[in-house]
């Protein structure tokens, strides 16, 4: 039987200001599936990313990318991601004077609204949020403070996964969740994400290293050279990939 | 309480007040080894004060919001006086601009010449929602000691949309992701006392 596609890249084009990055991009993520991107620095695979969530600065000049049979590009960014997009951001963004804590509750229950059910109340909120938090080591006093703001490189990357466990997308995008974490915390936020693989739940992993493909292991790799997918293949490619490089698809 | 025009909130150590914006304005003395914290959230009209800091060790902070709404025009004007040495103030301002509203802060630092060791800053940050508001910082440094310092600085400009595209990646509705901004832009400047009226104005105007 074949699996229920979950989001469908045809032919994107896109570009920030004059300049084309993603040069016919094709790709279909089918629904429970994790798929790896590994392509060379400046390829275009965060661009790809933010065009997936409706970022403002990159201009799509063709293409389609159909999201649960929708057209993805026709919604805004937030109704792209109460419709089941997440991206954790490979850099992500300080909000001074925005507490943690109130910024994941206004982004739960805008979901919820937008799913038509009523806001969460505090009892409910915590009790969501306690058990993940503790899972990816977020303290108390990281939720206090605003979101971001003085957090290490590897906190940050650590809350990002931990908004996506809080919320639950269909379609999480991780863009270099490995860079900046440590050892023990690359084991951590691995699990996460392997306790979230579901068959309603598909996953695409941006990295440069074989080992986190070693802790999340895919069900398919794609290489990405120039704005476009140039090969694809089982996790044997990262193999051959970390001993050979880039070299054969330039 | 409603908020009206010409009213500005003041919390002047620890007690709250609204002052009809259009009068004089105020002058204040700070005498030796006193402190003065003073915030404003000012709405429209002129809202001055000028501080005297008469006697060694004397501070002062003066923080003010302005909301600019609609043709408002908001005119702010810090004047502070480093009468003695070893003085010490703080000028906070952050304004947010809609519609057709014009606003200025002209911030005053008075450095006399025998009034060495003192310590002033001054900073202005504005926001500006619509392309016909416009606001204007005329900061005006007269140091004559040369043993002192002085930091000073204005930023002007729009919502920050890297900050806005994030929010609203994680489902808050754009409407929702620049309140969330707005209000922590001058949440830092203005206690919690003053939020409400804060908010108000936001669900009228931003
Ligand atoms: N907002 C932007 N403004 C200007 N140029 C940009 C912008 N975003 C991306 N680019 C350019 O587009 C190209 C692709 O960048 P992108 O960040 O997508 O690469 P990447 O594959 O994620 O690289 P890395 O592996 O280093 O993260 C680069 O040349 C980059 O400089
Ligand atoms: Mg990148």
């Amino acid at each position: 039987m074949t699996k229920e596609t979950l989001l469908e890249i045809k032919d994107l084009h896109a570009c920030v200001g004059e300049k084309e990055i993603l040069k016919g991009l094709s790709l279909t993520i089918p629904m429970g599936e994790v798929h790896a991107i590994m392509g060379p620095n400046g390829s275009g695979k965060s661009t790809l990313s933010n065009v997936i969530a409706g970022h403002p600065a990159y201009e799509v000049t063709g293409g389609q990318i159909l999201f649960k049979g929708q057209d993805l590009l026709a919604m805004t960014p937030d109704e792209r991601a109460n419709s089941g997009v997440f991206l954790a951001f490979q850099y992500p963004t300080e909000l001074p004077g925005v507490g943690t804590a109130l910024f994941l509750k206004t982004a739960l229950n805008a979901k919820r609204r937008f799913q038509g059910f009523p806001d969460l109340d505090a009892v409910g909120f915590m009790k969501r949020l306690k058990p993940r938090a503790q899972a990816l080591g977020i303290t108390d006093d990281m939720l206090k403070r605003p979101v971001n703001v003085g957090f290490s490189g590897g906190e940050k990357k650590k809350l990002e996964t931990f908004q996506m466990a809080f919320l639950e997308p269909d379609f999480c995008i991780l863009d270099e969740m490995d860079s900046g974490l440590d050892i023990d915390a690359l084991r951590t936020v691995s699990e996460a994400v392997n306790v979230m693989r579901e068959a309603h739940r598909s996953f695409l992993l941006i990295t440069h290293y074989q080992r986190l493909l070693d802790y999340i292991v895919p069900d398919y790799i794609h290489i990405m050279v120039n704005g476009r997918i140039v090969d694809s293949g089982d996790k044997t490619l990262a193999l051959k990939l970390e001993e050979k490089g880039y070299e054969d698809y330039k | 309480m409603k908020i009206t025009n010409n009213l500005c909130l003041i919390t002047q150590d620890g007690q709250t007040k609204t002052v009809n914006v259009s009068s004089e304005g105020l002058r204040l003395v700070v005498p030796d080894g006193k402190e003065l914290n003073l915030s404003a959230l000012v709405f429209d009209g002129t809202f001055s004060v000028r501080v005297v800091l008469a006697g060694a060790e004397a501070k002062c902070r003066l923080s003010c919001v302005y909301l600019s709404g609609r043709k408002s025009e908001n005119k702010i004007r810090f004047d502070v006086q480093h009468q003695a040495g070893n003085t010490y103030s703080e000028q906070i301002v952050r304004g947010i601009l809609t519609d057709r509203a014009k606003a200025s802060f002209e911030g005053t630092i008075r450095i006399p010449k025998d009034s060495q060791k003192c310590d002033a800053s001054q900073n202005h940050r504005a926001v500006v929602l619509s392309d016909a508001a416009s606001v204007t910082a005329i900061p005006e440094l007269e140091i004559y000691a040369d043993d002192v310092k002085c930091a000073h600085g204005s930023a002007i400009g729009s919502l920050d949309k890297t900050q806005l595209f994030y929010l609203m990646s994680r489902g808050v509705p754009a409407d929702v992701a620049k309140k969330m901004l707005l209000r922590a832009f001058v949440r830092d400047v203005l206690d919690d006392s003053f939020e409400k009226y804060v908010d108000e104005w936001m669900g009228e105007h931003a």
